[in-house]
């Protein structure tokens, strides 16, 4: 199969990159398909693989008795594993599964280390996407400690459309109110207040985006910061 | 196992309930009764949505397969749960 060519890659980080560093990545580099609830890196297990969304993306959560929550999302602006390999961990605690089906391109632990140690810029802009993670990551703590259901899903919301192709979100409200971290009738509430005031429709298993505007009005400061810090840091706006 | 569906009603008219379209698989109508004071009672406790100012004034509007009403449930008929210790609020209690 041929190689990914960093003029075609959709990954916005592979794209960022310095064509040398790029280089160093591509013989590397293997499309994968992703079908939903894939397990990309499970909680405490050594990490072997990274993965560079092309399209879909990824949930990381974290466990308790009472069943998981979401944390973060990561999609075609990042790298799967980057927080605890660029941080000197070789495992995390924290789980990384497909939430939204699509393709990644893979990439071996030894091979991205053996790349980082050859390359300082790219061991810098993949920290700039650790720090950016972090900052989402500190982001759902604030949201959730700070707002109301409606306004963390559209937040939620908001993040996936930014790492879809198209408008249609599939999923059910089981899944929903998991990863909000509430109970499932909280979700239908919540969904339904949105589409009441036609920012969403719903039907059974799918959401579309109806009205993206009055959604970011909604999220109010909930949404923004860590897109604000992609830009400054990765994209260089 | 029958399916029921949870639709809860928050307000009258026909935007004040939201409507269930998955459903929960239960053994029996008490069984659903049951389901539904539970997830009452958790919503109670920790759920906060701008378009409920009051989990009292809402209820379960229980309905089957068929589409047809099985059960009222209004959340003012959950007690509070006792203490639960695998969630360490027990030391609270």
């Amino acid at each position: 199969m041929s190689q990914p060519q960093q003029a075609t890659v959709r990954n916005r980080l592979l794209k960022a990159l310095p064509p040398a560093d790029f280089a160093l990545l591509q013989p590397h580099l293997e499309l994968i398909a992703t079908e939903l609830r894939l397990p990309l890196i499970k909680p405490n297990e050594q990490v072997k693989q990274l993965y560079f969304p092309e399209s879909g993306f990824s949930s990381i959560t974290t466990s308790g008795s009472d069943g998981r929550v979401e944390i973060g999302i990561i999609g075609r602006e990042g790298l799967v594993g980057a927080i605890p390999l660029l941080l000197g961990s070789d495992r995390t605690p924290h789980d990384h599964f497909v939430q939204s089906p699509g393709e990644m391109l893979a990439i071996g632990t030894e091979a991205l280390c053996a790349a980082l140690d050859r390359s300082a810029s790219l061991h810098k802009l993949l920290l700039r996407f650790a720090q950016v993670q972090h900052v989402q990551t500190a982001q759902t703590a604030f949201v959730n400690a700070t707002y109301q259901i409606e306004v963390r899903l559209a937040r939620w919301l908001l993040m996936c459309h930014d790492r879809l192709d198209g408008d249609e979100l599939r999923l059910t409200h089981d899944f929903l109110s998991m990863m909000l971290g509430v109970q499932r009738s909280s979700a239908t509430l919540a969904v339904q207040a949105l589409e009441g005031h036609r920012l969403i429709k719903a039907l059974r298993g799918r959401l579309t985006i109806l009205n993206r505007d009055a959604m970011v009005a909604l999220a109010d400061d909930g949404y923004g910061l860590p897109e604000a810090e992609y830009a400054r840091l990765i994209e260089g706006a | 196992m029958p399916r029921f569906f949870f639709n809860v009603r928050h307000r009258p008219g026909p935007a004040g309930l939201a409507e269930d379209h998955e459903g929960e698989e239960l053994e029996d109508v008490a069984a659903a009764r049951e389901h539904a004071l539970s997830e009452a009672r958790a919503m109670i406790e920790r759920d906060q949505l701008v378009t409920v100012r009051n989990w009292m004034d809402c209820s379960f509007e229980i309905t089957d397969e068929a589409g047809q009403h099985v059960l009222t449930v209004p959340f003012s008929g959950t007690v509070p749960e006792e203490a639960n210790e695998e969630r360490g609020t027990a030391i609270l209690a």
